[in-house]
């Protein structure tokens, strides 16, 4: 029973540590986005992005999974798709680019307040995002014919 | 031109608390996991048969227990296991870096093959700069 209870309190411990960060965060990204600040965000990127074949279709998904999480920019990637704003193999640079850089605020928090350097955790996965998309740009064909990939656009 | 409201914080506030309480039904479970595995000795073992890999990342045995808790749980439930564990402060560097690229698989990959990148590739890929930067890390932290 004793080591339930000291590992309950760990566990809670840790959570307090944790919330007294994300919730002021989260207040804080609350009044960013309310001000525009992530369009601000998405224009500042548009020239990285055109190196990697992403027009502003294609960056935006990249900049919402970036702040808010894999599935929302997901979620827009898929929409993007099916209104044809963007093309398959767009829409695999994205995917790479995403899957390895996404939710860079909150994951990198929760590391950050166990003591890891913020630089660490978040240069290398831009960096290696940023590498990766590159090469998918460069070396995937065009993906006009579905081949497969099955891109589910009912929700 | 900037402006802060009551809504915006209120909402920011309930955002918070929200997430705060989706953590807490991950981080607490884990760490309780993990003391008991602590304090029957089911954690001696894993140590052991992980050690020699995990030497390979700059990592001591007790790590296998953070990285597999990322990879195949969540981001909250490696940050669980690394406060029931000691690690080295280099340790729960190396981990952090490892788990950015690479987490919460089973959710994610499937994510990312209905956002049109087939889940093996993008696998593939998460797990391959995951190691490689553990290995880097490894080798260059002090």
């Amino acid at each position: 029973m004793s080591v339930l209870w000291e590992g309950f309190l760990q566990g809670l411990k840790g959570l307090w540590t944790i919330a007294l960060i994300v919730i002021p965060l989260m207040i804080v990204l609350e009044v960013a986005e309310s001000n525009g600040l992530l369009q601000k965000l998405n224009r500042l990127m548009a020239r990285p992005f055109k190196i990697i074949g992403l027009g502003e279709e294609g960056a935006f998904p990249v900049v919402i999974a970036g702040v808010f999480g894999i599935t929302y920019g997901s979620g827009v990637i898929i929409n993007h798709v099916r209104t044809g704003k963007v093309t398959r193999k767009e829409a695999r640079v994205v995917g790479t680019f995403m899957s390895i850089a996404h939710a860079l605020i909150e994951d990198t928090i929760i590391f950050w307040v166990l003591g890891a350097p913020l630089l660490l955790l978040v240069a290398p996965r831009l960096i290696l995002a940023y590498v990766m998309s590159y090469l998918v740009y460069r070396l995937t064909p065009e993906l006009d014919s579905p081949d497969g990939d099955n891109i589910d656009t009912t929700d | 031109m900037f402006e802060v409201t009551g809504k915006m914080v209120w909402k920011g506030t309930k955002t918070g608390l929200h997430t705060t309480w989706e953590l807490a039904k991950v981080v607490v479970p884990t760490a309780i996991v993990v003391a008991v595995f602590r304090a029957s000795g089911i954690l001696d073992i894993i140590t052991a048969f992980f050690a020699p890999y995990m030497g390979l990342f700059g990592l001591s045995g007790e790590a296998a227990i953070v990285l597999f808790s990322g990879y195949f749980v969540n981001l909250y439930a490696a940050a669980g296991s690394i406060m029931a564990l000691s690690l080295t402060l280099k340790e729960i560097t190396i981990c952090a870096v490892m788990l950015g690229f690479c987490h919460s698989l089973l959710v994610e990959l499937p994510i990312s093959q209905k956002a049109g990148s087939p889940m093996g590739y993008i696998f593939l890929v998460r797990l391959g700069c995951s190691l490689a930067m553990g290995w880097l890390l490894g080798v260059v932290l002090p």
